[in-house]
């Protein structure tokens, strides 16, 4: 069998320059509606006091979560993971309940609040572009990004060399690197130089967020049976009991026991 | 909270209709006939095409997906050494530049009053016979300097040459002296050449850049070179009134006040020599005037300059001696869009000077190869006609030391108001917009007023078209020919990667029917745009087909000199002059020399101007894609100045300057000097067929006070002062 | 019973049929609207608040109060005590109608309705939603068998009547399972926040204190809904009954309390019940209102043996429980902020529902008001009105007979 490899991108905020190059090659790449998009800048901006300043920004799309918490969600499925990485949202079976919206931790997948039932209202996210790396291209994002603050390949060479970098310039960067353990892990790494919640990440804990869900969701169907059972189990019993006290009583209800009329 | 950049809704395009609209879903296919008849796309209409970007004047290397017929995607050309295979903003959506729906694709003639936006549509013939018939009028008229030509630079330019020249006009508006002046005449006044190659090797250490906004005025290899540099570790110091997202990346910035950069780098040449800092070798063989320069710099000392600059003579200092400590692995960046004050001729000198002393060249800058090569062949003509009549904006008889090629554009604007020396009739615009680039707007509307005839060869309705009695439809440059550009030891072709829509034509085309039309047919002996290009391709024994397929070819020799080889000096000592004779022979001083710039009074703050990534100069805020990712245009004010003026941040201003008033939102933020203000250029569009960018923001070109640069003829772009009250 | 065909005057000029008829058009109106232009125009629903008014109210408060019908479903056929028959057939109507209602609202919010049956097809095992809605789905199912005997004996086919009642039990009992799986569910479907949803009340034990709670509700509208409906219909309050029912809510709440706060002290998060801000208010809110008020009044007999006593206890307790709904499923969910600065599609990260939003909700709400008493008017549902109410007539259970 041919392993396949886990892709992931690294975005190293010290190099971005909030360009959107990504951005703009996202939309024409996706051709993606001119009031929508799948990437977006976030970041507190400029912060500071003149004249002593910096700048946090990131881009944001998909984190292609290792333990996807929209798949998990999505009633119907319309979500699954790839092998490689992408998180891919099937438009065909959606229902349009946004419960994957409510699930993703970063606020990813968004919704056509503009259409109607005709028109057809669906979920829109970032792809991870596998008309692109199918194809041995980067995504689109990824290929433009003039100074390399997004880069893209095996989700383990993306970490070494995340970690290598905060190791040549300590002075430079947050000893962390977001989502190699995030949510359970994501396929976009993230380096910074100011707290990630500058960046507008949330904090994550480690342990996937869909966990507790989804074990709760694994208990249902013994619980349905279980408690199935024991309702049964008391039908019964106090069926039998009932008889048998009305039995050593006299049966004065007994002739209206019948359904009325 | 972020305070510089407003939140905003997508823009909601017109109707439902447009809002829908995706790039590439809006227009029928078109097929490239010429890609598809070599094999770069096939039946179905789809495939890959390498071109150039023209965006902006970098002109990256690009490939042009095709499906459909249709340009669905740009990417970065990887053979392209100004792409690399990356494209920044402007180039990714270059393509909506070419769908996008206000394009101008007939002729159009002029029908209501100027400015009025009545045109109606023409064929070629008779647009092409109006424009010929109305400059052959004023030249019979009023002499062929009586037309004045201009055009910002591009690939078709040398073929707009041959129409101005031989026309027979001397007045050649080019948009340099907004632009770049001062760093190019100075580095002729000291290295004898335009603008020296900067080279970012693995060991560039230290990086002085002033004013040179590269994460955001961007160049895609520059941008990426200046990066990489970054993550390597090189160390760079970063000049400007502005926290630009530049300051934001480089290890260091000195918000120095505006139009005191000659001061400190002045300080840092007087350091450099007081304490024998300077590359004593390089000085003694390859540069002349020492000793002049450092009598004239002892003067300026670090604390005098502290005084001008408000930067600390501790860190002037300190910067004099790392610069110089990793020397030769330093760059002082001469900058690019260099026109701020009256003495920005100096202090680009003084950049230029820095470097010499130090010993960078060869090291972190080198012998620049131009576009211009000469192993590419070109189609006989005859030599110009002989022009006798003075040039309106004042060069060289005003302005000795400024190349003819480059001129003094705002010059020429306040003659053609004035009719001084004489006065001009008809005005010839290809690809340029001095409607909103030159400074004080409504003075050149005032010259265009005073026009019989006024010609734009433009894409879309821009400005200065729409002010225009004709407006020419040129292709756009994913549908056109355009003369080869060589880099290095490789020649690159922009090609059409689908066909021009609507009547557009190329440029090459446009200037010979009308050379025809002018009796010039000899300047443009080429049958069709590929005849041009086989031309050129002659002498190097390439096909173009050949050229087309791969988007370029490689030739043995190296089109220039290479690195090994004798600097080419082209001074007049044939050293690098740190004082210039010839400079001094005219009448101004030959070693850089303090020059007070000018204040704004008690109340008035410095405008500054300054690009985005997301928008090229005054052409590309109708690109709807680049508008959907762009920040609203605001004037930002400093937290401090606005709170002492009673404004808050989203509350409406009056911005006034001696020559203009504007309304426009304000923008409260950290990250500019208190005693400044700045507007992002290109907004505030008067053109109403620019539906997209009509009604946002607002136009700095409209307070612009002209000042030139009395040396290198540069327009002082920061040397505005303007009001801001409540509206 | 007889089935009474004469219309009764009251319903024909009663100026509140009239309201009802309104308010139901407007939302109508406003729905066509939604499925037309989307749900964007008429709501403040956004990228960061998927979920608004409709959820909490519509969903979480529906399906909560709604939760009668399994109660006495399980009291009347399971435990037999067969005093409770005749709060049976209203609970069970309140429950099928509270159904259908959360239905109707969910077919307005969801983005492709004409797809709900998708979750029939496409099931995603992991999905605490499909759970709620193939139960729910299901759930309608069993109420409407539950229901028909009250339907077959209103138009006179007594055969139907009886063979429902023959084979009810198997329903009863799956209606109860499926009504303590989703109750507990729509507090699992909170799970899946635990970054967005405030400590105070996210806990993996959601479900449990869904469930709880769910039961107090339950108690809490059977006395509301028979409380409102004797004074309506001008029929007698059967107050020995509720006063029974009441007992028990002081004991569930107990429960309850000790869940939540015990939880809270075991995952060491007490310390929020006071540096929360806002949140620490709503949550004291929601325990004040809906479990220490009413465990108190439902503790004083004499509130429990008095009509009005029964109805105040039973408004507080809803309230009370309702902020709880509206709390976890809303005022305590924090949607995150990616501290846009750029032109940005999520530019909404607040949430305030909109008069067309509220409308709809209402308007559904009004149909089923609506329905209820036309229902209740004209089939059997409170019977033997015309007996004392110490006569219980009641179907056999199919077990045992
Ligand atoms: N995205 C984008 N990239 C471009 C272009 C574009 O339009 N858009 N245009 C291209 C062209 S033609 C050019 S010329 C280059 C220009 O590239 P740059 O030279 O980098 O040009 P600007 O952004 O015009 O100006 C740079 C900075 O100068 C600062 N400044 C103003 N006054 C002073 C002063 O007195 N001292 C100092 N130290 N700084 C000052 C401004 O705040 C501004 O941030 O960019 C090229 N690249
Ligand atoms: N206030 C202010 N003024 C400035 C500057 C500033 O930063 N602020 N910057 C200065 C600088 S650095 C420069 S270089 C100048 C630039 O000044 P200009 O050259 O006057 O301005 P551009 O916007 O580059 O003009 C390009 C025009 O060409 C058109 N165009 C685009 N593509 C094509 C094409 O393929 N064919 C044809 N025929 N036309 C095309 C565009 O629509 C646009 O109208 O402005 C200078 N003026
Ligand atoms: S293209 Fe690269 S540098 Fe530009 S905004 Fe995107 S990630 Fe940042
Ligand atoms: S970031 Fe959100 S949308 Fe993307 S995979 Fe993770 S949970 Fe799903
Ligand atoms: S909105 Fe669509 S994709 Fe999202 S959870 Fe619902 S059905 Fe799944
Ligand atoms: S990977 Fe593709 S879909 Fe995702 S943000 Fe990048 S370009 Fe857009
Ligand atoms: S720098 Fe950008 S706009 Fe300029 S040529 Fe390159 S890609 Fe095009
Ligand atoms: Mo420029």
């Amino acid at each position: 069998m041919i392993e396949i490899k886990h892709k992931a991108y690294l975005f190293d905020a010290t190099r971005c320059i909030d360009c959107r190059a990504c951005m703009v090659a996202c939309s024409v790449e996706n051709s993606i509606p001119m009031d929508k998009t799948r990437i977006w800048v976030a970041g507190v901006g400029v912060k500071g006091e003149f004249p002593n300043l910096d700048r946090a920004t990131m881009v944001y799309h998909c984190m292609h979560c290792e333990h996807p918490d929209c798949m998990s969600a999505c009633p119907v499925g319309a979500y699954h993971k790839r092998d490689d990485g992408p998180v891919i949202y099937n438009p065909d079976v959606c229902i349009g309940c946004r419960y994957c919206m409510n699930a993703c931790p970063f606020g990813v997948p968004h919704f056509d609040y503009d259409k109607g039932i005709i028109a057809g209202a669906f979920i829109d996210k970032c792809t991870f572009c596998p008309q692109r790396v199918d194809n041995g291209l980067e995504p689109a994002c990824v290929a433009t990004c003039p100074t390399d603050a997004l880069e893209y390949g095996e989700r383990e060479d993306m970490i070494k060399a995340a970690h290598a970098r905060i190791a040549a310039h300590p002075e430079r960067y947050i000893d962390h690197v977001y989502g190699e353990f995030e949510n359970g892990g994501t396929s976009y790494l993230i380096l910074s130089h100011v707290p990630f919640s500058e960046l507008g990440l949330p904090a994550i804990p480690e342990k996937p967020v869909n966990e507790v869900s989804e074990k709760v969701m694994e208990m249902t169907i013994p619980f349905a049976i279980g408690w199935g059972a024991v309702l049964t189990a008391i039908t019964a019993g106090v069926a039998i009991y009932d008889k048998k006290k009305e039995s050593q009583k006299p049966a004065e209800l007994d002739e209206k026991v019948e359904a009325p009329k | 909270m972020t305070n510089t950049i407003s939140r905003r809704d997508f823009l909601k395009l017109g109707g439902a209709a447009t809002a829908m609209l995706a790039v590439g879903q809006m227009l029928p296919p078109m097929v490239a006939k010429a890609a598809r008849e070599t094999g770069q796309i096939n039946a179905a209409g789809d495939g890959f095409i390498s071109s150039m970007c023209e965006m902006c004047v970098w002109r990256c290397g690009l490939v042009a997906k095709i499906k459909d017929g249709r340009v669905v995607k740009l990417e970065g050309n990887p053979e392209h050494p100004h792409s690399r295979g990356n494209l920044c903003p402007r180039g990714q959506s270059g393509l909506m530049n070419t769908y996008d729906p206000d394009r101008v694709l007939t002729p159009l003639i002029r029908v209501g009053k100027r400015g009025e936006g009545l045109f109606r549509k023409a064929s070629w013939e008779e647009a092409l016979d109006l424009v010929a018939s109305k400059m052959m009028e004023i030249k019979q008229k009023y002499g062929p300097e009586a037309m004045v030509f201009s055009s910002t630079h591009n690939l078709s330019q040398p073929l707009f040459e041959n129409l101005l020249y031989a026309f027979g006009s001397p007045n050649y508006g080019t948009q340099r002296s907004l632009c770049f002046n001062a760093m190019i005449v100075s580095n002729l006044m000291t290295y004898g050449m335009e603008e020296p190659a900067r080279i970012y090797d693995d060991k560039l250490a230290y990086i002085l850049l002033t004013g040179r906004n590269l994460m955001e005025a961007i160049s895609t290899s520059e941008t990426s070179d200046l990066s990489h540099a970054i993550d390597r570790g090189a160390k760079v110091v970063y000049l400007d009134p502005r926290f630009t997202k530049t300051a934001a990346k480089a290890s260091e910035w000195l918000p120095i006040k505006p139009g005191t950069d000659l001061a400190f780098h002045l300080a840092l040449l007087n350091v450099i020599i007081a304490e024998n800092l300077y590359n004593q070798t390089f000085v003694t063989n390859s540069t002349v005037g020492f000793d002049q320069l450092a009598k004239e710099v002892s003067k300026y000392t670090p604390d005098w300059a502290a005084q001008q600059t408000g930067i600390p003579a501790e860190t002037i200092s300190r910067i004099a001696h790392e610069f110089a400590a990793a020397a030769p692995h330093a760059l002082a960046h001469n900058g690019w869009r260099t026109s701020n004050f009256i003495n920005s001729f100096h202090t680009e000198r003084a950049i230029a000077i820095l470097n010499a002393l130090v010993g960078n060249w060869n090291v972190t800058m080198t012998d620049a190869a131009g576009e211009e090569s000469g192993t590419l062949g070109s189609p006989t003509q005859p030599p110009f006609p002989r022009v006798s009549a003075l040039r309106l904006d004042g060069v060289p008889w005003k302005y000795p030391v400024v190349p003819l090629k480059i001129g003094v554009f705002q010059e020429m604007r306040d003659n053609i108001v004035k009719g001084d020396p004489y006065q001009a009739h008809g005005w010839f615009i290809s690809r340029q917009n001095p409607i909103m680039s030159i400074p004080d707007r409504a003075k050149t509307l005032e010259a265009f007023a005073k026009m019989d005839f006024i010609v734009t060869i433009d894409i879309i309705l821009n400005d200065t078209a729409w002010f225009s009695d004709v407006v020419l439809p040129e292709a756009s440059y994913l549908e056109r020919y355009d003369p080869l550009v060589p880099i290095g030891n490789r020649i690159f072709i922009r090609q059409p990667v689908i066909e021009p829509q609507g009547e557009a034509k190329s440029a090459l085309w446009i200037y010979k029917q009308l050379g025809e039309r002018l009796g010039l047919g000899d300047f443009f002996q080429y049958k069709d745009e590929e005849d041009y290009l086989r031309q050129q391709l002659a002498p190097l024994g390439f096909s173009l087909e050949e050229i087309k397929a791969k988007g370029f070819v490689e030739t043995a020799e190296p089109a220039h000199a290479s690195e090994a080889a004798e600097p080419n000096w082209n001074t007049p000592s044939g050293k690098v002059e740190l004082y210039s004779d010839t400079l001094a022979k005219v009448g101004f001083p030959g070693v850089p020399t303090w020059l007070e710039p000018p204040q704004p009074a008690e109340g008035q703050y410095y405008l500054l101007t300054g690009k985005v990534a997301q928008s090229t100069q005054f052409g590309t805020q109708n690109n709807q894609l680049l508008h959907k990712y762009s920040d609203e245009p605001r004037l930002w004010m400093n937290a401090k100045s606005a709170s002492e003026n009673g404004l808050a941040d989203g509350d409406w201003v009056e911005v006034t300057s001696e020559v203009g008033k504007v309304h426009s939102l304000l923008n409260v933020t950290q990250a500019i000097r208190p005693d400044c203000v700045y507007l992002t250029p290109g907004y505030g569009h008067l053109s109403k067929g620019l539906k997209t960018a009509y009604g946002i923001g607002v136009s700095d070109s409209a307070l612009h006070v002209t000042y030139t640069d009395p040396i290198s003829g540069g327009q002082a772009l920061s040397q505005t002062f303007v009001s801001v009250k409540k509206a | 019973m007889k089935l009474n065909l004469t219309v009764h005057p009251r319903f024909r000029i009663g100026i509140l049929p009239m309201i009802l008829l309104a308010l139901m058009g407007i939302a109508f109106v406003i729905a066509m609207i939604r499925y037309t232009y989307g749900i964007g125009p008429i709501t403040d629903l956004s990228n960061s608040y998927p979920w608004g008014f409709w959820i909490s109210f519509d969903l979480f408060t529906g399906v909560a109060i709604s939760s009668g019908g399994f109660l006495m479903a399980g009291t009347v056929y399971i435990l037999r005590i067969k005093e409770f028959q005749p709060l049976l057939r209203p609970s069970v109507l309140t429950a099928f109608l509270g159904y259908i209602m959360v239905a109707v609202a969910l077919l307005v919010d969801l983005g492709h309705p004409e797809r709900i049956w998708y979750m029939m097809i496409h099931m995603n095992g992991t999905s605490v939603l499909l759970e709620i809605g193939i139960c729910v789905m299901s759930y309608l199912t069993v109420l409407a068998i539950e229901f028909a005997p009250v339907v077959f004996e209103g138009i006179k086919w007594q055969k139907f009547a009886h063979l429902i009642h023959k084979f009810i039990m198997p329903f009863v009992i799956l209606g109860v399972v499926l009504s303590t799986l989703h109750q507990s569910s729509l507090g699992s479907l909170l799970l899946i926040q635990p970054t967005k949803l405030h400590p105070l009340w996210w806990t993996p034990f959601l479900p449990i204190m869904f469930f709880t709670s769910a039961i107090t509700i339950g108690l809490g509208m059977i006395i509301l809904e028979s409380s409102l409906s004797s004074r309506y219909f001008q029929r007698g309050l059967e107050v020995h009954l509720l006063e029974k029912l009441a007992k028990v809510i002081p004991i569930v709440l107990a429960v309850y309390a000790f869940l939540k706060f015990g939880e809270l002290a075991w995952a060491g998060e007490l310390g929020y019940l006071f540096t929360s801000g806002v949140m620490s208010v709503l949550f004291w809110a929601e325990i004040l209102i809906g479990v220490v008020t009413p465990f108190i009044l439902f503790s004083i007999k004499k509130v429990r043996q008095s009509a009005n006593g029964l109805l105040t206890g039973a408004v507080i307790l809803l309230l009370g429980m309702i902020l709880n709904r509206f709390n976890v499923s809303w005022f305590a969910v924090k949607h995150p902020d990616p501290l846009f600065y750029l032109p940005s599609f999520m530019s909404n990260v607040h949430y305030f529902p909109t008069l067309p939003e509220v409308l709809v909700s209402v308007g559904i709400f009004s149909a089923g008001i609506m329905a209820f008493g036309l229902v209740a008017k004209y089939l059997p549902v409170f019977e033997n009105e015309e007996h004392s109410h110490e006569t219980v007539v009641t179907p056999t259970p199919a077990i045992g007979d």
